[in-house]
């Protein structure tokens, strides 16, 4: 037997299982939950019917592009039916829903999510898989500086963490200084945030408690979620540098799972969990269903074996494209280059040009000289669009400030094919969030 | 230096405990502290069910292990 030490898998049996073999344990999931919607939810039998679609007309993966999508705002109409407050999308009845999530409502009215005590088991064992390949084990104590609340965000992982074994310390109401106090104090081994809040903890500690994260504390790995930046290698290399420690990034969602996870050998990308999720990737301008490596599309996924509130073929509006390597990590689940790259929604034109905010992120986070911090204010200035970045030069820095601004300004149109005017503000004063960030402000679409 | 995994084994016992969890159930759902704690059996027998018995028909017989489990480099 190998030692618990050297297993790096949580199930070998599917994380290496050969390719063939992996699409067909996905058919065959596939079509069992397109039947179990089917029989038990008012919704999807409404919508497949509408397509003149059976369970029994899918045989093939190719069949799987016939069975209509489904997308957030199917989600948000269909709640307003019975049973409240979830809608006719619910496949179970409503006294076996025992868990209520939410979405953040970032893009309109929020999602309700009901999961069952076997859906929320499935939630925690999604995200063991990607513990796992994270190094976590049964030695480490794992912090989770979360505010506990309707937001699934970290609530799986700490379930999947008390999984794999090891000691977690919730971290709900105690303020950042708290935080980071209890997580030194303890001796803490790795800890679950966002990137924005795992800089912000570190700029906390420094600033405010007098302490070098990397040197202080013990943390040894960071998982991140809600955010792109740990995909983003120059926020992903500040966030390391700051704790010293690993930085993996993992991405889900509150009506999908926790679909996705970087693995220890960081390979420039994350994995698809093959065995729980159909991933396709469609061209967003013509529809088709892309496999080639490099080419970027949106997400279709399927969680494959969610019962209570079923997600099938859900336009995430994610932009992701294939990675052509595999993973020396020797898991055969394929792997999505670079992370999330944008969103669908997110993408937008400004003077004629596709503008990703990632990449603005990308380049900002690259001046050592500037603080974590920036905004994107993109507006009219008479009929022409025009793009305001607001960014903070570290104390030590501001006399080569107009230097800085200038190799800024060239990097961004480098990388984005734009000009911005930008604007130095003291460090410290543009807004911190402890979640999600709001850094992009399109004034373009407030009319 | 691998162990080959008994998967059919592992299977016919996560099976067995299906059956004697859902009997239990049977006889014991007019206790709250039965039909409970069972429906908790239940879906921890699901996640086997999902990670061995919904894989067991692709994995080759002979080695029983796809590949043998790996360690980092």
């Amino acid at each position: 037997m190998v030692s618990t030490k050297e297993k790096i898998y949580w199930n070998p049996l599917v994380e290496t299982l050969a390719r063939e073999k992996l699409e067909a344990l996905q058919l065959k999931k596939f079509k069992r939950i397109v039947d179990w919607a089917y029989g038990n939810s008012p919704f999807y039998r409404r919508l497949y019917d509408g397509a003149g679609l059976e369970p029994g007309d899918i045989k093939t993966l190719e069949d799987v592009r016939n069975v209509p999508k489904t997308d957030k705002a199917m989600l948000r109409e269909v709640q307003q039916r019975e049973p409240f407050p979830y809608g006719d999308a619910l496949a179970v009845p409503l006294e076996r829903v025992t868990a209520f999530r939410q979405t953040s409502g970032t893009t309109g009215t929020p999602v309700y999510q009901a999961d069952t005590w076997q859906d929320w088991e499935w939630w925690s064992e999604c995200w063991a898989y990607i513990l796992y390949a994270q190094g976590y084990r049964d030695t480490d104590r794992v912090f989770v500086p979360f505010g506990y609340n309707i937001f699934v965000a970290f609530w799986a992982g700490h379930y999947a963490a008390e999984k794999l074994g090891c000691e977690v310390v919730p971290g709900g109401v105690l303020d950042t200084e708290a935080r980071v106090l209890k997580m030194k104090e303890l001796e803490c081994t790795a800890f679950m945030a966002t990137p924005t809040y795992v800089l912000g903890m570190a700029d906390t500690a420094r600033h405010k408690l007098g302490l070098n994260p990397a040197k202080d504390l013990r943390i040894e790995k960071i998982t991140c979620a809600g955010e792109a930046g740990a995909s983003i290698p120059s926020t992903k290399k500040r966030m390391e540098e700051a704790w010293g420690a690993k930085v993996y990034d993992h991405i889900g969602a509150t009506e999908i799972g926790a679909w996705s996870f970087e693995c220890t050998a960081q390979p420039g990308g994350l994995h698809v969990n093959d065995a729980f999720f159909l991933v396709e990737i469609e061209d967003i301008e013509t529809g088709a269903i892309i496999n080639e490596p490099g080419k970027e599309g949106k997400m279709i996924i399927t969680a494959l074996d969610r019962f209570a509130k079923p997600c099938i073929r859900f336009d995430s509006k994610d932009v992701i494209r294939w990675a052509d390597t595999e993973c020396e990590c020797g898991r055969t689940f394929r792997i999505i280059d670079g992370g999330v790259v944008g969103r669908a929604d997110d993408i937008t034109k400004v003077k004629g040009v596709l503008l990703a905010p990632t990449s603005i992120e990308e380049v900002v986070r690259s001046f050592s000289e500037l603080s974590d911090e920036y905004e994107v204010v993109v507006s009219k200035r008479g009929d022409v669009d025009d793009i305001l970045l607001k960014i903070e030069v570290l104390p030590e820095y501001e006399t080569g400030q107009e230097e800085i601004v200038g190799r800024l300004r060239t990097q961004l149109r480098v990388k984005t094919n734009l000009g911005y005017r930008v604007e130095v503000h003291p460090c410290g004063s543009l807004p911190r969030y402890d979640v999600k960030a709001k850094r992009f402000k399109d004034l373009r679409k407030q009319g | 230096m691998t162990a080959p995994y008994e998967i059919d084994t592992m299977d016919a016992l996560i099976k067995d405990l299906r059956q004697a969890a859902e009997r239990l159930l049977d006889i014991g759902q007019e206790i709250e502290a039965v039909k409970r704690n069972v429906d908790r059996i239940l879906s921890s027998l699901k996640m086997l069910e999902l990670n061995i018995s919904d894989v067991r028909e692709f994995v080759s017989r002979g080695s029983n292990s796809p590949h043998p489990q790996g360690t980092h480099h």
